[in-house]
């Protein structure tokens, strides 16, 4: 999540210096080969000769924001179920599994139907439903080998075995070496071919000990939780991308099947590969396993679009026994807007290193906070999204002077324009780190497939900086007094002040 | 260390909601540190069921023989070594000093010192220039420099387009040589340091890094001395600047380069810029002693969480050790990947984890941790405990197989590519084994090491090292959601994560705040310990007392059982003897002189020490309940407080103008003491607690006493004999 930000972000800034920029993008040209396969898989091939290995990314066009009403985390569940196998992988005797899984999820939805009854609920019915399904799907894991794909790909050699459920996207990773092509293109295509739902309900519960560890026990969890769901009322961004705990623990292999007939078609998804491989051989072998996806039609976007705000939200979070954490976030438009690049640099300018304003003014001059910063795309970027600022307060500082503080910069930005050698800096900055980001082949397959889903060109990563070249100081106090407005701005914090505190503080103002 | 980015803490918040199918933190890596040629013949594949698979290994090419490029290794007439690799692929050159010297250098009442340092290092500035105006001459380039401390070593870095490396290169050298250290910026640092001290017991996963590996170590090692407010406190720009001075010489420094450069060139001119620096002091390692940690249940109570992290820890090994490669491929078998038994066991086939992971780490130059790793929903935490140890069982009823092994040597050997698929990380690995010691060769033979690995070998190691009685649990969790309780494991003995603010002796010894007035409530209570001991008459008829024990001292070596025997004539003469394995000790005190005898040896005590000896007199119990009438002694009452499960009340008391205090049970009995002194290593906070309390005599008295020096537990003492009023021999406070 965060290095594709970073990427688009730093895109932006790459054609400044001319003489390098020239030969970058040639040098990526070169070795650069995009092809679009008949069932509409996109395909993105770029050779890099450092050693005999390889590095893909395959992003999905879908995320959790495609969750459907009462299956929130669902794209996430269908992501952990792509690790299970197929049916040529993971199994003892398919034939047989597989009769006992269709069993499984006849005998689970009569469960489900019962257990989600209010009105005449036969407990000894939904008991006996319950023991049902689970005594079939006991018999079922008999046949399971598990984890048989993971193996597969470890003995093989591969590293970094991975895969992410963002909210706009869901991204499979991992690195081989060269000479593993096509065992990597037979066990990649295989699982997007032929999915199977195998232990899928006993991999909800590991889900569930994933929320407990990210969300429910995390106080960073809670927060941006609590927050996203006071900023967004209509959008999915409201909902967490891993799902309540009452829809992880119900959603059904069925659902999930449902949600990757829909978005898992060749025409949702980009693929990018890089790496020490000769295109032809390569782009063949690809053909031959992923020609064979059926072709299906990219599934309509989202009707939602998030209203605009007109009152001041607040999420407060209080946890006496807890540590402050303040966070101010706005609405902004999504990544297609014009403006776009001038929320990058907005971000840039005020959470980039030491010379930063945030840095500055609040940790090196009055001292308020331990860290602080503001970026953009959060939690996602496709959508309308938020810019985000954040801090925590030293130890003899409160909220209040965080959200003081926080003003006064604002404030700043918005009536004053920022100098020139602030923004000749982050455009220069911007720029290297762009490079810095080039020099691996993980790095660069991210950035390829990001950039080409986004934009349907993995060239828009270089030409955009045009359109950064463009943004002046006045567009930035513009797009700040446009956006950094109270009616426009959800507050989340914790507050760990004790209530016999607050109460004597009431008691006062009273007085 | 990087620039102080943003992006850092904004992950915290985006990470809150990044969903990976694993989180790899968990798991133990097989990853060797070493890159090696790798052979030509890759490790034939395991799973070969399938049809289509079979068929793709078959036609799979060999991996292309690849020769990763070495760095250049120099040697400079003062010591410095510097590694140069060229990397032309982008216009960057970066480059990174590492000096000897560290967190395990710094003495433990300043500790978190090299953080500071590292910290201020690079924000203090230079003597021309304050570390702001580093800040934008730098950032104005994209360029970076940095300053880090570590555990053993502090580092410099700078990152650089290649164009601009001239200036980036100056401003480098003026950090590494010329820094300021500057007031205001070590102030903000410390300030920092607080904060974070103060946030530190917000996050259950921070918790258990922290304290397994304290429970792993012990918590007074130097490898995990924690930095408190206090030793924030006691941080002076002074210490700073001694440290550099100390440290920062060009025979304790290891250079490396790595990008667009050519080295030849390089070479001069490093050559020229360090070449005539002279030689300092080294930096020599402190000795360490480890040991396994008692494996004992440890608790840690988090209310706001509804999972529990659990985990098993034990010492692990160095990585010279012979069974390195063996316990590589048991590692990878047990708790390695997405297929090895922790995973598919406890995660897959039980549901009861999203992280699970496990291993016997390894160090380079100290052993690791063996840890065991477990997250569960707070219902299951019996359940997990259970699973992990039915895991370790397993690696005895249920061997590693020949099919488990040969698939753990293929994830290693088929990925071994990936240790050096670039120019940096060939550099660092070398640098690495350098900075340690190691042969640069390490890299060459690691394959080897490897594929020789039998299952007998496993078997061994298993055998060798995995013991289920050997590990501490530690659980951090809320207790009242727990399926089972955690005393089915052991003894828990609960771990107070409370922030101190004060150092431990300031909290307990009445030495802070001397007792000038006793209370009514604390007569009553010497009056009712007077009582539980036997009552006035017989004490007040003790003249000398006669113990004799076993104790058990903690010593770097390790324990030692002393056969001791204490004679105490009061009101100011002690002689105790012990038997240790080289000889007699002798101590004796009495109000003229102090000293100790040892190997035909008499010695003097130091002042400090004979001072203590006699304020040692002082506190004897015996001494204090006799003169529980007596009006230079005064005897304040404090708080209540648990000491171990019995509820006591605080008894602060000033012996004739030696300060103590007392903790005391409800049957009056004396069941904890502590008092600030001086031992041989410094200022100590003693605390002492006594228990099984026997009758003899007509008095009753503790027959076992742990004794704690500043937490730390330094003697366990078990009483055999006492006799009251012995006959004494002749001369046995004087000097043999």
């Amino acid at each position: 999540m965060k290095s594709l930000r970073a990427v688009v972000v730093a895109a932006f800034f790459l054609l400044i210096t001319v003489a390098v920029q020239a030969q970058d993008v040639a040098s990526f040209e070169k070795r650069t080969t995009v092809r679009k396969l008949s069932n509409g898989l996109t395909v993105i091939l770029m050779q890099r000769a450092e050693a005999p290995v390889f590095s893909f990314y395959t992003l999905v066009d879908a995320g959790s924001a495609q969750d459907p009403k009462g299956g929130s985390g669902l794209a996430h569940m269908f992501e952990h179920m792509a690790f299970k196998g197929t049916p040529n992988i993971g199994t003892m005797d398919w034939v047989k599994e597989k009769a006992l899984l269709d069993k499984v999820e006849k005998a689970y939805l009569a469960y489900d139907y019962e257990k989600r009854k209010i009105l005449g609920r036969d407990e000894k019915k939904i008991a006996d439903l319950d023991a049902a399904w689970r005594k079939v799907a006991a018999e079922a894991d008999k046949l399971v080998k598990l984890n048989e794909f993971g193996q597969l790909v470890e003995e093989h050699g591969g590293v970094g075995l991975n895969a992410t459920t963002f909210n706009d996207s869901t991204v499979y990773y991992y690195s081989m070496p060269a000479n593993e092509l096509e065992m990597w293109a037979y066990l990649e295509s295989e699982r997007m071919l032929h999915p199977v739902y195998r232990e899928f309900y006993k991999e909800r519960d590991v889900v569930l000990e994933e929320r407990r560890l990210r969300v429910d026990s995390s106080p960073i969890g809670r927060l941006v939780e609590q927050s996203l769901a006071a900023a967004f009322v209509a959008h999915p961004y409201h909902v967490s991308g891993v799902g309540w705990h009452s829809e992880i623990s119900s959603v059904t292999a069925t659902d999930a099947h449902e949600f990757f007939k829909t978005y898992y078609t060749p025409s949702n998804i980009t693929l990018a590969v890089v790496g020490d491989l000769q295109v032809e051989p390569t782009m063949r072998t690809i053909q031959q396993y992923f020609g064979k996806l059926p072709a299906g039609s990219k599934a309509a976007e989202l009707r939602t679009v998030e209203p605009a705000q007109n009152a001041e939200r607040k999420a407060t979070l209080r946890e006496p026994g807890g540590q402050p954490w303040y966070l101010e976030m706005y609405h902004r438009p999504g990544y297609t807007d014009p403006d776009d690049a001038v929320y990058d640099v907005i971000g840039d300018l005020m959470s980039n290193g030491r010379t930063s304003r945030l840095y500055r003014t609040l940790v090196r001059d009055k001292k308020s906070a331990l860290f602080a910063g503001g970026f953009s795309g959060f939690p996602g970027s496709k959508y309308p999204n938020l810019f985000v600022f954040y801090a925590v307060p030293n130890r003899n500082k409160t909220l209040d002077d965080l959200a003081g503080d926080f003003k006064g910069e604002i404030e700043r930005l918005k009536s004053q324009d920022i100098s020139d050698d602030e923004l000749k800096m982050i455009k220069t900055r911007i720029r290297a780190d762009l490079l810095r980001g080039l020099a691996d082949n993980e790095g660069l397959a991210t950035q390829l497939a990001t950039a080409q889903a986004r934009y349907g060109d993995w060239r828009e990563l270089f030409r955009q900086v045009e359109r950064v070249d463009k943004v002046t100081k006045e567009d930035i106090r513009r797009v700040a007094n446009k956006t950094f407005v109270a009616n426009n701005r959800t507050v989340g914090v914790i507050d760990n002040t004790k209530v016999e505190e607050k109460k004597a503080e009431a008691g006062k103002e009273g007085n | 260390m990087k620039t102080l980015r943003t992006t850092l803490s904004a992950l915290l918040l985006v990470s809150a909601f990044s969903l990976v199918t694993w989180a790899q933190g968990a798991k133990s890596s097989a990853k060797p540190e070493a890159v090696a040629k790798p052979a030509a013949k890759p490790a034939a594949a395991q799973t070969a069921s399938n049809p289509a698979i079979q068929a793709i290994e078959k036609r799979k090419p060999r991996l292309p023989e690849f020769k990763p490029q070495q760095p250049v290794r120099i040697q400079l007439e003062n010591g410095m070594v510097i590694f140069l690799q060229e990397d032309h692929e982008l216009p960057f050159i970066a480059g990174t000093v590492t000096i000897r010297g560290g967190a395990i250098h710094v003495p433990a009442d300043k500790a978190g010192m090299n953080g500071l340092y590292g910290q201020v290092w690079r924000t203090g500035g230079t003597k021309d220039k304050t570390g702001d105006q580093l800040d934008d001459f730098l950032e104005a380039r994209a360029a970076h420099v940095e300053a880090g401390g570590g555990t053993d070593s502090s580092t410099v870095s700078f990152d650089c387009l290649k164009n601009d490396f001239d200036d980036v290169f100056k401003v480098f050298v003026d950090v590494l040589k010329n820094p300021d250290f500057r007031q205001d910026k070590l102030d903000l640092a410390k300030q920092q340091a607080s904060t974070s001290i103060s946030r530190r017991n917000e996050d259950p996963g921070a918790i258990i890094g922290r304290e397994i590996r304290k429970i792993g170590y012990g918590a007074d090692n130097p490898y995990v001395r924690q930095a408190e407010y206090w030793t924030i406190n006691a941080i002076t720009r002074d210490d700073l600047v001694a440290f550099h001075k100390q440290t920062v010489h060009p025979n304790n420094m290891l250079l490396g380069l790595v990008g667009d450069f050519d080295a030849k060139a390089m070479e001069a001119r490093l050559r020229q810029e360090f070449g005539g620096w002279a030689k300092g002091p080294g930096v020599p390692k402190p000795r360490v002693a480890f040991k396994d940690p008692k494996p004992n249940v440890y608790f840690i109570e988090k209310e706001d969480v509804n999972q529990s992290q659990i985990q098993l820890v034990t010492l692990g090994l160095r990585k010279d050790d012979p069974d390195y490669y063996a316990i590589n491929v048991m590692n990878e078998a047990f708790g390695g990947g997405f297929a090895a038994r922790l995973f598919s066991n406890v995660r897959s086939a039980k549901g009861l984890a999203y992280s699970v992971g496990g291993g016997i780490g390894t160090e380079f130059d100290r052993p690791g941790l063996f840890r065991l790793v477990v997250g569960t929903k707070s219902e299951t935490t019996g359940k997990a405990i259970d699973a992990l140890y039915e895991e370790i069982d397993k690696l005895h009823t249920q061997p590693i197989t020949g099919r488990e092994l040969d698939l753990a040597k293929a994830n290693i050997l088929n990925s071994f590519v990936f240790n050096f698929d670039s120019k940096s990380k060939v550099l660092d690995e070398k640098e690495t084994y350098e900075y340690y010691g190691y042969p640069l060769d390490r890299l060459e033979k690691f394959r080897a090491g490897i594929e020789k690995v039998t299952l007998d070998d496993v078997q061994r190691v298993v055998n060798k090292y995995v013991e289920r009685k050997k590990f501490a649990l530690l659980v951090v969790g809320h207790a009242a959601d727990f399926d089972k309780p955690l005393s089915r494991y052991g003894t828990v003995t609960p771990i107070d994560i409370t922030i101190p603010t004060e150092p431990p002796g300031k909290a307990s010894a009445a030495d802070e705040d001397p007792v000038r007035e006793s209370n009514a409530e604390g007569k009553t209570l010497i009056a009712k310990v007077v009582t539980a001991s036997g009552g006035a008459e017989l004490l007040g008829a003790i003249k000398a007392m006669q113990v004799e024990a076993d104790t058990v001292a903690n010593t770097p070596q390790g324990e030692i059982t002393l056969p001791t025997l204490a004679i105490s004539v009061y009101p100011d003469k002690s002689r105790v003897v012990m038997q240790a394995p080289f000889g007699e000790i002798v101590t004796v005190s009495t109000a003229q002189s102090a000293f100790r005898s040892m190997g035909g040896q008499t010695q003097d005590m130091p002042a400090a020490l004979r001072e203590e000896s006699q304020k040692g007199n002082k506190r004897d119990l015996i001494w204090v309940t006799q003169h529980a009438n007596d009006p230079k002694f005064l005897f304040r009452t404090g708080g209540t407080v648990k000491v171990g499960d019995a509820d006591t009340t605080i008894l602060d008391i000033n012996a004739d103008g030696v300060g103590l205090r007392w903790f005391v049970d409800g049957q009056g009995h004396v069941v904890k003491t502590a008092y600030r002194s001086v031992g041989m290593q410094g200022p100590t906070m003693r605390e002492t607690e006594f228990s099984d309390f026997r009758a003899t005599d007509g008095l009753t008295l503790p027959f076992k006493r742990v004794v704690r020096d500043n937490g730390q537990i330094s003697a366990t003492v078990t009483v055999k004999s006492v006799k009251i009023n012995p006959e004494v021999p002749a001369g046995a406070f004087e000097k043999q």
